[in-house]
């Protein structure tokens, strides 16, 4: 019964993954494109909820990150022909310093709230600007990868494979979330966000909690941007460190359901869609069209689903939950969920 | 040696002296009462004990270790937690994961934490409010949970800053037998309290403090007969029950 429970949350993306893998036969092109980006975005989001969701410290310039990744991939490829393998491993290194040292500064400072999301965007848009005059990283034109097809490369002239891949990325996402979850840095990291005094009171040191969410985000952000490199072959310092690219990653944790397993994803697939469609039919009638439905997303989740999409299915369970346990002389709660966790 | 040696703890705010030269031991299996009208100091007191403040001047030493400067997690670590007066819940999480927060300084594991905190419901009454979320509780129920959040941090020494205050006077009886059934399970206490009906009963000694200064100290009877004490509250004596 408990060893059940304990693995029944990882069923859950394991069948994902499985109904993802039967898709490519019936999707024409165009939405297997959509479904590769559904595949970036949430991974990207998911790695923006570690500190924006259960850390609940608002990053608004996660693109760095994803940057840093894409960027340091491409470089090392492109100028001393280093396997995107050993690239990656660079990337997340760099990108892991990163976010530790913004999280060092900023949290030991107790930088909070609005301004701790000011600096983040003031940091994200100095690497727009830093990259774009450094010629060795192509400048404002951005790095283009030549074609090297392998495994050794991470490069297939099959698009399938970066499908596969994506649902790789997904999954794994989603089994780690959902792992870590359940682990005393989690209940920490919501702790922090609830209410940081009360934290330290029990023994939480908030300030490290917050840099360990802060490295965590950035490697995993990392990784998603060079998945990108690999698949779109090209980046550029809009492409990645911009302000919409930012602003995205956290949309679709915030309107999926922010510090939960599944929101990024949700909210990813939920969006990305309507936005790919959106652009293709309006772009040429009414440019701009996605960026509006965005916002109108963005206002209507805000108003009717302040916890996002699984917030509210979660918050419709328990209170379900709660009248059942009321109801009933022998409380759920009341039985151990042991050893969840280990 | 004593489990608890404050000396001469002092904080300034600017210009204002809120705890002012306060000395006083703390020995196991105490309780200490801290009472005052408002504004004197005490929670400031607290806050400088549990490491929420750092202390202007003054030292303070447990079981043989200094803690002044010590951030308020790493005191937390060595068996000394308070609660606080006005409570802090976790709103967004459950009670058992509001208790979970206090019980992982005792262990890493998800479901160890889980069962410690569920047994520390249980001790505080509130095993059936374990899946409630913190923002559902009633005023008593996160009274409750917040001893509770405390406990599960295996204290050897409390700080209970009013847990009584906005209580009925049959809720504060049930908090009342609870602290005492903490107390004989071996837990030192230091209490601040306005319900003199909870210090009166509770405290083996009190230390009475005005603006900042230790104005009496002593044993419930002396210090409730103290003029001093009747000065600084100005009548409030007549809340006696």
């Amino acid at each position: 019964m408990s060893t059940a429970k304990r693995y029944m949350p990882y069923i859950g993306p394991l069948i994902l993954g499985v109904v993802l893998c039967l898709l490519p036969p019936i999707l024409d092109e165009r939405w297997k494109l959509i479904f590769l980006l559904v595949f970036i975005w949430a991974f990207l989001a998911m790695g923006w909820n570690i500190l924006g969701g259960y850390c609940g410290q608002h990053s608004l310039g996660h693109g760095l990150y994803m940057g840093i990744g894409a960027y340091l991939t491409a470089y090392f490829f492109q100028s001393f022909g280093l396997t995107p393998w050993l690239g990656m491993i660079i990337a997340m290194a760099a990108s892991a310093f990163t976010g530790w040292f913004i999280g060092w500064v900023v949290f030991r400072y107790q930088l909070k709230g609005a301004y701790f999301a000011l600096v983040t965007i003031a940091i994200a848009e100095m690497a727009v600007y830093i990259v774009s005059n450094i010629s060795a990283l192509g400048g404002a034109a951005g790095i283009q990868e030549d074609i090297k097809y392998g495994i050794a490369w991470l490069q297939s002239p099959n698009k399938a494979v970066y499908f596969y891949a994506g649902i790789g990325l997904v999954v794994g996402g989603l089994l780690l979330t959902q792992y870590l979850s359940k682990q005393r840095f989690f209940y920490y990291l919501q702790a922090v966000r609830e209410n940081e005094d009360a934290a330290e009171a029990l023994g939480v040191d908030t300030v490290k909690e917050k840099i360990k969410a802060s490295v965590w985000s950035a490697v995993w952000c990392a990784l998603g941007g060079v998945f990108y490199v690999q698949y779109f072959m090209y980046v550029g310092p809009r492409s990645v460190f911009g302000e919409t690219i930012s602003v995205q990653i956290l949309l679709f944790a915030i309107i999926g359901g922010l510090s939960t397993v599944w929101g990024p994803f949700v909210g990813a697939l939920i969006l990305v869609p309507i936005t790919e469609i959106t652009r293709s039919e309006l772009g040429t009638v009414f440019q701009g069209a996605s960026l509006l439905i965005y916002g109108a997303a963005m206002v209507l989740a805000m108003l009717f689903m302040p916890y996002g999409i699984l917030g509210l299915a979660k918050r419709l369970q328990e209170r379900y939950r709660n009248k059942r346990s009321s109801n009933n002389l022998a409380p759920r709660g009341a039985q151990p969920e042991g050893g969840e966790a280990s | 040696m004593s489990m608890l040696e404050v000396r001469n703890l002092t904080k300034r705010f600017g210009g204002l002296v809120a705890v002012n030269s306060l000395t006083f031991d703390v020995e196991q299996g105490d309780i200490l009462g801290l009472i005052g009208p408002n504004g004197s100091g005490k929670t400031t007191t607290f806050n400088m004990l549990s490491g929420a403040y750092k202390p202007t001047e003054g030292t303070i030493t447990y079981n043989g270790e200094r803690l002044d400067g010590l951030k308020a997690n790493k005191i937390c670590k060595k068996g000394l937690t308070r609660t606080f007066q006005v409570v802090q819940p976790f709103p967004d999480l459950t009670a058992v994961e509001n208790v979970m927060i206090g019980a992982f300084s005792q262990t890493g594991r998800g479901g160890e934490a889980r069962e410690r905190a569920m047994a520390v419901l249980k001790r505080v009454g509130m095993e059936k409010d374990a899946l409630k979320l913190g923002k559902e509780l009633t005023l008593l129920q996160l009274k409750r949970l917040e001893i509770a959040k405390a406990l599960a941090t295996e204290p050897k020494l409390l700080l209970l800053d009013e847990v009584a205050a906005g209580l009925t006077s049959t809720e504060i009886d049930d908090v009342l037998e609870l602290i005492n059934q903490l107390h004989s399970e071996g837990i030192t206490f230091i209490v601040i309290e306005h319900v003199l009906k909870v210090i009166v009963n509770l405290s083996h000694r009190i230390i009475v403090i005005d603006f900042g200064k230790e104005i009496s100290r002593g044993t419930p009877d002396e210090v409730m007969n103290d003029p001093a004490v009747h000065a600084a509250y100005l009548g409030e004596e007549a809340t006696i029950a």
